[in-house]
């Protein structure tokens, strides 16, 4: 610098470029951040002060298969914290009043601790109204704590068949990772049954609220009047193949035994009625199950909680024993003219093996119609065990039946490989199979499956996969969309149906017939008492039956377990549902797309 | 016409217009910011107030004889450093810095007082004509008039009227003619110092760059080895200012070399400043409409950040009027000291230029995000009395030069 003097010219434009440049700089960041990168900047600035609240949708209805309401909504108060703005002071106070045990807040702002302290969580569900005027009357003493109106499950329509439409619970920690983009924290999913089976159709579209926050996360107001929400929508209501008299019903019929009923249509493997029983309560599933519930249903000897429909395996007795004679007709070993003369039992080696009564000499009809043992032992030492293994096969034993809920067991059914497994290559000996000639011994079936049996007999082998579900109505369109199912076919001779169902018919109406009892006059039931033996205590009685006995509407399995003798209890039980269902006037073949959508949303 | 030129003659209408536009569009700004707040609503009204008096300041220092500045200069400075001691004593500890000083219901900061103590006494020392600034002797006790009292409000501490008031002496000292010599002396301790900031690497590597300056200019040994040994100090002083200044300050500095650090704590500030000015676009959100400003996302917008509610509500077209008008009232300014009748008002209004100027530098780079988050005011915008009447008695000053800008004393 050589103008080293006051005031130099140098030193003026040196100010001078100073300012210049410092103002420039600051244009150009002004340039940039205004002009460039305005929107990354507004979209901050968004995020900063509005705020997504996700609003819950309510679940689609759970309709019968004439729109009756099986299951509904209704609204229900779940009370929730703030963790940022609670005082921990009301904790006692909040805890008596929500009448939990004490550290149930504690260890639910643990649970949610990484969570925003800002949003506030689900304290309770499905909350007393009067706690609900309580905490209004407390509101200023009690920051932190809300409360919203949401919808629980409405189980007040006189149906539980809790094991069809199972229940909803809080969404588990492993299930939400999986599914982040649909469930947040706290969501209810379906759990069992119906619910988890058809979650996706039954759950909604969660909706958006987006509100303004201050910078304390203050709510000021809704974003743009709201107009940039989206409401929840509904689930999809399913529509069930179940008919509502005929399962209320057969709920009652059942209420006092242990066991279990399914009554199907034939000809299109649709569930009309279907108990497991004892049942459990619904409704104590609709807000807070309590611990205490929870344990007495999962230690009650009588297991509520499991359902034995899908899931319990019976031997079939002799309900079986029309699938020995169709494989002893179709194989061409015996005609129906076959006798044989019962004595009371059968020696075989060894072994006596008993029947009910002397019988005497009967043919095949009458040997079903009295259900007599010997002839079967015969007959099954006749037909052999590849030729049962083989027509079980045909009559989807020993497999799961695919119905639309779960879990579900497959059964047994032994066959010659199973017997070279267990006992050893030549092991064992015909003497095996007598047993599996009336039902009993290795073979365990499924009461669905049972169904599924008694529904290809009745429809002369032609059925679909039973299932519960027709089909659901699309929320937005108010339209109905059938599911559609799988046809189960057996290929057998429209003659040896016609056989076995003359025996079937003449259990019922014949005079010796097993289950006389319940003939009527009006109705032609075909039917076949069963006797499962139980290891465990009292044999369970079984009857499947079918009606009416020409162009059948309605297929029944019943199980009662622990009675005994199958025509006793089972019988009247099967009768009942049967003639419900017949004499019920809405079910004179109708179709769902007929019936004028009477669903309110 | 008549009135007119001679209303021109008696003020100086660009500074008079370019300083009523910025403390008007303060007052709208304060309003916004304040708008609905819960405790800052009486601002609004405490601003008009201030203003009020500012005028009346204005006015006294306009009409004074010409020849008072240089009788009060020495006086208003040891009186300036009196107060600044006394703050030390018996000040009030507001945001961790013991600036404020409680006369009755009244209070005020001794610092804003002693910029005019500074201003005046740097103004009136360089320009005795006795006094050579290239002389090494006169140098160091120019450095020290500016440093006692940089010293006194370092122990507040006040990082931010600190650097104000070593760009006023270095401006003024500056345009005293100090040749590159002596401003290397100067100014190596501030490099070293803010290199340090950065690391030890940055702080060798600036060592070794000095040493080779030092080389350079060829100045005798001892000398040298001063200037060395005085920078080598400066960089461990930064141990010592960490532990001087307060926890959020430190926070602050720290948070400007990696603003990202810490974005809810020291960062916060800045990057929601950045976010309000650049969501305002080219027109702003509109008046009372910036979702930042009114939402309080800026926690006490009207003081320091006061600018990005004009960005925001305003956009860039408000934002870019505002530096217009800076830009104005500096280069007048600068253009006054042609105009200045003599040395000492020329140094005056270069003092006051550098005041103005670095006020307006760091606070609108703190709102741009360009400069670290120091909390000081912008210049008759910002939200407090103080810093107005301060502004304003200074403007007085540069009025009172112009008025008499005929009559040379000495």
């Amino acid at each position: 610098m050589t103008e080293n003097y006051f005031g130099s010219v140098v030193r003026r434009r040196i100010i001078f470029i100073l300012i210049i440049g410092m103002i420039a700089i600051q244009t150009f960041q002004l340039i940039s951040m205004q002009l460039l990168e305005s929107d990354k900047y507004e979209e901050k600035s968004q995020s900063n002060s509005i705020k997504t609240i996700s609003v819950n949708a309510p679940r689609g209805i759970i309709f019968d298969r004439n729109l009756e309401i099986l299951v509904g909504n209704k609204p229900s108060f779940t009370v929730q914290v703030t963790p940022a703005k609670y005082n921990s002071k009301n904790t006692k106070i909040i805890e008596a009043v929500l009448n939990v045990d004490s550290g149930y807040i504690n260890r639910l702002l643990e649970k949610f601790r990484k969570f925003s302290k800002l949003k506030p969580i689900t304290l309770m569900r499905s909350v007393d109204y009067k706690v609900i005027s309580w905490l209004e009357e407390n509101h200023s003493k009690l920051p932190g704590i809300s409360y919203i109106v949401e919808t629980k499950r409405d189980y007040s329509f006189g149906i539980n068949a809790a094991h069809v439409l199972g229940y909803t619970k809080e969404i588990d920690r492993k299930t939400l990772n999986k599914n982040k983009d649909v469930y947040a924290i706290g969501d209810d999913i379906g759990f069992s049954g119906i619910e988890k089976k058809y979650e996706s159709i039954l759950r909604g579209q969660k909706g958006k609220k987006l509100i303004v926050v201050n910078a304390r996360q203050k709510i000021v107001g809704k974003y743009n009047d709201g107009k940039n929400d989206i409401a929840p929508i509904k689930g999809n209501d399913v529509v069930l193949t179940l008919e509502y008299e005929t399962q209320k019903i057969t709920e009652e019929l059942l209420a006092n035994y242990k066991g279990c009923a399914i009554a199907i249509d034939p000809k299109n493997g649709e569930i009309l009625a279907y108990v497991s029983s004892p049942q459990y309560n619904l409704s104590n599933f609709a807000g807070v199950t309590s611990t205490a519930l929870w344990d007495s249903l999962i230690n009650s000897k009588a297991k509520p909680l499991f359902n034995r429909g899908t899931i319990s395996m019976y031997p079939p007795g002799s309900t079986f024993k029309m699938l020995v004679a169709t494989a002893a007709l179709e194989k061409g070993i015996i005609t129906p003219a076959y006798e044989v003369n019962c004595k009371g039992g059968l020696q075989f080696g060894n072994r006596f093996f008993k029947c009910t009564h002397f019988h005497g000499k009967v043919n095949l009809k009458e040997a079903i119609e009295e259900s007599c043992n010997t002839y079967f032992y015969k007959l099954i030492l006749k037909v052999g065990i590849d030729n049962l293994y083989e027509y079980s096969q045909k009559f989807h034993f020993g497999k799961k039946t695919g119905v639309d809920i779960s879990p579900e067991s497959t059964g047994l059914i032994p066959s010659r490989e199973y017997y070279n497994r267990v006992y050893g290559k030549g092991k064992w000996t015909d003497g095996y199979l007598l047993s599996l000639g009336i039902g009993q011994g290795e073979i365990i079936t499924t009461p669905i499956q049972l169904a599924q049996y008694t529904a290809l007999l009745a429809n002369s082998g032609v059925s679909k996969t039973p299932h519960f579900a027709k089909g659901y109505i699309e929320n937005l369109s108010n339209e109905f969309i059938p599911f559609n199912y799988d046809s189960v076919k057996v290929e057998i001779s429209k003659k040896t149906f016609k056989v076995i169902r003359d025996a079937m018919e003449g259990v019922v109406s014949s005079q010796k017939g097993t289950a006389h009892g319940i003939r009527l006059n009006d109705i032609s039931i075909c039917g076949k008492t069963g006797t499962a033996q139980n290891p465990h205590g009292k044999d369970h009685s079984i009857f499947i039956a079918y009606a009416p006995s020409v162009n059948p509407k309605i297929a029944v399995v019943v199980i009662i377990e622990n009675v005994g003798f199958g025509s006793t209890f089972a019988a009247p039980i099967a009768q009942k549902i049967i003639t419900t269902y017949l004499r019920n006037n809405k079910n004179s073949a109708q179709d769902i797309s007929n019936i004028n959508l009477k669903v309110s949303h | 016409m008549k009135i007119g030129a001679k209303l021109k003659d008696k003020f100086d209408l660009i500074v008079v217009f370019s300083v009523l536009a910025l403390i008007t569009i303060g007052i709208i700004s304060i309003y916004s910011a304040t708008y609905n707040h819960p405790t800052a609503k009486g601002n609004l009204n405490k601003q008009i107030f201030f203003m009020m008096i500012s005028f009346l300041i204005l006015f006294v220092i306009y009409f004074l004889p010409p020849i008072t500045f240089r009788i009060i200069a020495v006086p208003t400075y040891l009186f300036s450093l009196l107060i600044l001691g006394a703050v030390l004593l018996f000040g009030k500890t507001i945001y961790g810095a013991k600036s404020w000083m409680s006369i009755g219901p009244f209070g005020f900061q001794p610092s804003e007082f002693a910029k005019i103590g500074v201003i005046l006494f740097l103004a009136y020392w360089l320009t005795d004509s006795k006094r050579d600034i290239n002389n090494i002797k006169d140098l160091l006790l120019t450095v020290l008039i500016g440093l006692i009292p940089i010293v006194l409000i370092l122990l507040e501490p006040d990082m931010g009227t600190v650097i104000v008031f070593a760009g006023i002496s270095l401006a003024m000292i500056f345009w005293s003619g100090l040749n590159l010599f002596g401003l290397f002396v100067v100014l190596s301790p501030g490099i070293i110092l803010f290199v340090s900031l950065f690391g030890t690497i940055p702080f060798i590597i600036a060592l070794a760059l000095i040493l080779m300056a030092l080389v350079y200019f060829k100045q005798n040994l001892f000398i040298s080895g001063a200037v060395f040994v005085v920078n080598l100090a400066a960089g461990f002083i930064f141990d010592f200012i960490l532990k001087i200044l307060q926890p959020h300050q430190v926070k602050r500095l720290l948070s400007f070399i990696d603003p990202s650090a810490d974005p809810l704590g020291a960062g916060y500030n800045a990057m929601q400043a950045k976010v309000a000015m650049g969501s305002g676009g080219l027109f702003g959100k509109g008046f009372l409409e910036g979702n930042q400003t009114q939402l309080r996302f800026i926690p006490e917008q009207w003081t320091d950040f006061i600018y990005c509610v004009i960005g925001e509500e305003f956009g860039f077209i408000g934002s870019i009027i505002v530096l217009a008008i800076f830009l104005t009232l500096f280069l007048r300014l600068l253009k006054l000291t042609d105009i200045a009748g003599d040395k000492f008002g020329q140094l005056t209004i270069i003092g006051i230029l550098a005041l103005l100027f670095i006020h307006f530098a760091i606070n609108i780079g703190m709102n741009l995000g360009i400069t670290p988050v120091i909390g000081i005011p912008l210049p008759f915008i910002s939200y407090g009395g103080s810093s107005l009447f301060t502004n304003m008695f200074l403007i007085g000053i540069v009025l009172n030069i112009y008025k008499n800008r005929k009559h040379h004393v000495g």
